[in-house]
């Protein structure tokens, strides 16, 4: 009886795993497609059109800032030259403890101004606004600590165009990027409310004075297995979740949204681990059930750089706060699954996340105990049990050789090195680092405690990583 | 089929098809990137070539059919005519004429199945193109694939092709927002050329095609021909489309001739918030101090967005810092504080400090700003 249960766990476990490799296999390939038209786009200058344009609409750059003091000029300055006509951008300082706001007050010559505020998102109140008017237009919102979101509703509130674009103050920004993916909004104005960008780690990288001089992939194994997991990520789901207008988040470090519609969803939600897909879904959810016609959509050539956590220890902690996030997400929007009126977003993206994202580190973790429980009952051979191990490894490495042949459309990795330590890093990650994240997210579901924090980044300033690489 | 030997099938095929992915990344960064740095290369010989042929008039360096065909020379001969003028226009023209590239670009337009092969054709239509090239480029206006459309477009606007001005205005309404977008770009190239066309498409279509003649009001207000005025004005009293209302308001803000200000004046007093606040703008682009005073009144509207934009419409106006200056002391607290929003947004407080003259004219403005402190 045991053993027949445990081969129907086992049977369960592999139909899972094959469902999960076909679900993201059709989506690397529908990425893909959509990926080869957007290369030939892209070599064909539309750029210069829009920034020539006087129709493209103006935005928004919102930055929040909580003890940035080490990259924020970095990250203000590669903002500051962004190729676009029309831009501002808001800096809030939310409440650091460090010399965050003297820094940028300092550094672009800002004067303390006092000017009517209005509080269209409810956010912890604005101390003093600084303004500066030489060369960048630059506004600095100082305000109480209070997270994240908060500030960036209290930024939200300040902006003055109708494009708001929210990111934090630990990226550097490629100049095109703006340019590239308010492309997207001005292909169907009336219909666009959010674009996202692709987001690449930054670690290993040469920075100056907040300019990308040279993408590299780093030595040390936590950053370049990252690199590696964004890659897949941004580049063999994104593109295809962006087809079929069902992008489930748009990354928090680089979002574009209408700044109408973000007020009319209340903002970013205080408190939530996974803001940035909390307001995708509920941007998703009020449109489709107000029955207005919208897109989201997602533009891989639109590149932002991040700091990524350099450490095991912090990975961990940011893991677990990912999940987390995913979990309240899961609960507050149980009502799309598989909900015909959410069109492909309840039926086919969300399932998919909540199935492939919510529940394989369980389903994985199962499989640690049956397969090998399985093996020692006599209910696996051994030769079935490496034949098994080998499918698991070759369906791994076949979506991360995918996602690096997309990648090479971009160039960003030039030397053979860089790539040989991706290739090396796809088959490295299967043994032991997966299954740590795995056991991170595990410890998610667990809840407690110390899974509650938010945690710090730790961040080196973006002009320092390279050189401490 | 046995369960071994159906895993067996599945691991020689998932590592087939590993090995297929491995090897066509191993060839992309190795060969595509070697083509790519010499296709690089040789489009820097041509530039040399071309150079040669442009400076000197009896040149003889022969330009060979295998050249011609290549890639990188249309690469070459598109840089080269970004980077000149005058009469070294005619001696390209006369190179690329000689070689059929015009020919053989149309050719691959008209018949090529591939994305790319089309699009670098059409990119190269709308810059190398000439009259010749101007029935096909006007026929890929309704091409399948929006970039060609937009690349046919620049290609007109670039040779002035005047009789496309119709054929490009008149797809407005019907393009995605996109190509549209571009399409007026393209008018906008053209100038004063394109202000009637433009005017008769608004004419036919306002109460139709709302979305078409809006644009094609913002392209009239980056005209900014001065005879489009009088038309606007009968658009702005026949419409009843508050877009199409704003759009119009909009145009006469920017084409900023004098003749509007009764007209524009008189719509601070709309229903509309948005139009009120429209017509505050508009006011400020005419340059007539005469608008000042209504202005001030309508710092003091109920909506904040009105009051903010009449308020930077002051700004613009020659005496509007001294008006907004006054303002500060307005009985009216919300008047005041646009008033102090603009100047402060025209960096009133900042050069001031700058200046180290906070004792004398910044005085109520600082005043203005403690007391709300």
């Amino acid at each position: 009886m045991a053993l027949e249960i445990l081969e129907w766990i086992g049977y369960a476990t592999i139909g899972y795993f094959v469902a999960m490799q076909v679900y993201m296999l059709f989506l690397a390939v529908v990425s893909a497609a959509a990926l080869r038209r957007n290369h030939h786009l892209r070599r064909f200058g539309r750029v210069g059109e829009m920034l020539s344009s006087r129709t493209t609409p103006p935005v928004s750059i919102v930055i929040a800032a909580y003890n940035e003091a080490a990259g924020i000029v970095d990250a203000v300055r590669s903002m500051s030259i962004v190729r676009y006509p029309r831009f501002e951008i808001v800096v809030v300082n939310d409440g650091s403890r460090d010399d965050t706001l003297q820094v940028v007050v300092d550094a672009f010559g800002l004067e303390e101004v006092r000017i009517p505020y209005r509080p269209d998102l409810d956010c912890a109140p604005v101390k003093t606004i600084y303004r500066g008017r030489s060369g960048v237009d630059i506004t600095v919102i100082d305000k109480e600590n209070r997270g994240r979101a908060d500030a960036l509703n209290a930024g939200i509130n300040a902006a003055r165009h109708p494009y708001v674009f929210c990111t934090d103050a630990d990226v550097v920004l490629d100049p095109d990027c703006l340019v590239h993916s308010m492309q997207r909004v001005v292909e169907d104005r009336a219909r666009t409310v959010g674009v996202g960008g692709n987001v690449r780690p930054l670690n290993g990288s040469r920075v100056q004075l907040g300019h990308l001089i040279e993408a590299s992939v780093p030595k040390r194994v936590v950053p370049r297995m990252q690199i590696l997991e964004y890659i897949r990520n941004f580049l063999a789901s994104r593109p295809g979740w962006s087809w079929m207008n069902a992008v489930p988040i748009v990354s928090g470090a680089f979002g574009i949204w209408k700044k109408s519609v973000i007020v009319e969803v209340g903002g970013l939600t205080e408190g939530h681990m996974g803001e940035d897909m909390d307001l995708t879904m509920r941007v998703h959810r009020h449109l489709l059930d107000k029955g207005v016609p919208y897109r989201i959509v997602y533009e891989p050539a639109a590149v932002l750089w991040t700091e990524v956590p350099d450490s095991l220890r912090v990975l961990r902690r940011q893991r677990i706060r990912w999940h987390r996030g995913l979990m309240r997400a899961v609960s507050d929007f149980r009502g799309m699954t598989f909900n015909p009126r959410y069109r492909q977003m309840g039926m086919v993206i969300w399932p998919g996340f909540v199935l492939f994202e919510y529940l394989a580190p369980i389903v994985e973790f199962i499989g640690w105990f049956v397969v090998p429980a399985a093996w020692f009952l006599g209910a696996l051979n051994t030769t079935a049990l490496i034949w098994l191990l080998l499918i698991a490894l070759g369906m791994g490495l076949l979506n991360s050789l995918l996602a690096l042949l997309l990648d090479e459309s971009f160039g960003y990795f030039n030397s053979a090195a860089d790539t040989s330590r991706l290739i090396a890093m796809a088959v490295i990650e299967n043994f032991g680092l997966r299954q740590m994240t795995v056991l991170w997210r595990i410890r998610a579901l667990l809840g407690g405690e110390d899974t509650k924090a938010w945690g710090n980044m730790e961040r080196r300033g973006v002009g320092n990583l390279a050189r401490q690489e | 089929m046995s369960p071994e030997l159906l895993n067996q099938s599945a691991v020689i095929l998932i590592f087939s098809v590993n090995a297929i992915l491995l090897m066509a990344l191993i060839a992309l960064k190795v060969i595509h990137r070697r083509r790519m740095k010499r296709h690089e290369g040789r489009r820097k010989e041509y530039l040399g070539l071309l150079s040669r042929h442009m400076s000197f008039e009896n040149h003889t360096e022969p330009i060979t059919e295998p050249i011609a065909e290549d890639p990188a020379f249309l690469d070459a001969l598109i840089d080269m005519r970004n980077a000149i003028t005058g009469d070294d226009i005619t001696t390209l023209r006369r190179i690329v004429n000689h070689h059929g590239i015009i020919e053989r670009q149309m050719r691959h337009l008209d018949s090529s199945w591939l994305l790319g092969r089309r699009l670098r054709a059409a990119v190269a239509l709308a810059e190398l193109g000439d009259e010749t090239s101007a029935d096909m480029l006007i026929r890929h206006l309704d091409d399948r694939e929006p970039e060609i459309r937009i690349q046919c477009a620049r290609g007109l606007g670039r040779i002035r092709w005047t009789p496309a001005i119709d054929q490009i205005v008149s797809r407005f309404g019907k393009e995605i927002p996109w190509v549209s977008t571009r399409f007026s770009d393209t008018l906008v190239g053209y100038g004063t050329r394109a202000t009637w066309p433009l005017l008769a498409y608004i004419r036919i279509n306002h109460r139709f095609e709302t979305e078409g003649a809006v644009l094609a009001l913002r392209t009239l207000a980056q005209i900014q021909d001065d005879e489009a005025v009088g038309p606007l004005l009968g658009i702005l009293a026949e419409t009843s489309d508050l877009e199409v209302q704003i759009a119009t308001v909009y145009a006469l803000g920017e084409v900023g001739s004098p003749q509007a200000l009764n007209a524009l004046d008189s719509l601070l007093d709309s229903g509309e918030w948005a139009l009120r606040a429209k017509a505050a703008g508009a006011l400020g682009g005419l340059g007539d101090a005469a608008a000042i005073p209504r202005l001030v009144n309508s710092m003091r509207d109920e909506n904040w967005w009105v009051r903010r934009s009449a308020a930077a419409a002051v700004a613009r106006l020659p005496g509007g810092t001294d008006a907004l200056y006054r303002a500060l002391d307005d009985d009216d607290q919300f008047a005041a504080d646009a008033a102090a929003e603009a100047l402060t947004d025209i960096g009133e407080l900042v050069s001031a400090r700058r200046r180290a003259d906070e004792g004398s004219r910044i005085e109520p403005l600082l005043a203005h700003m403690r007391s709300e402190g």
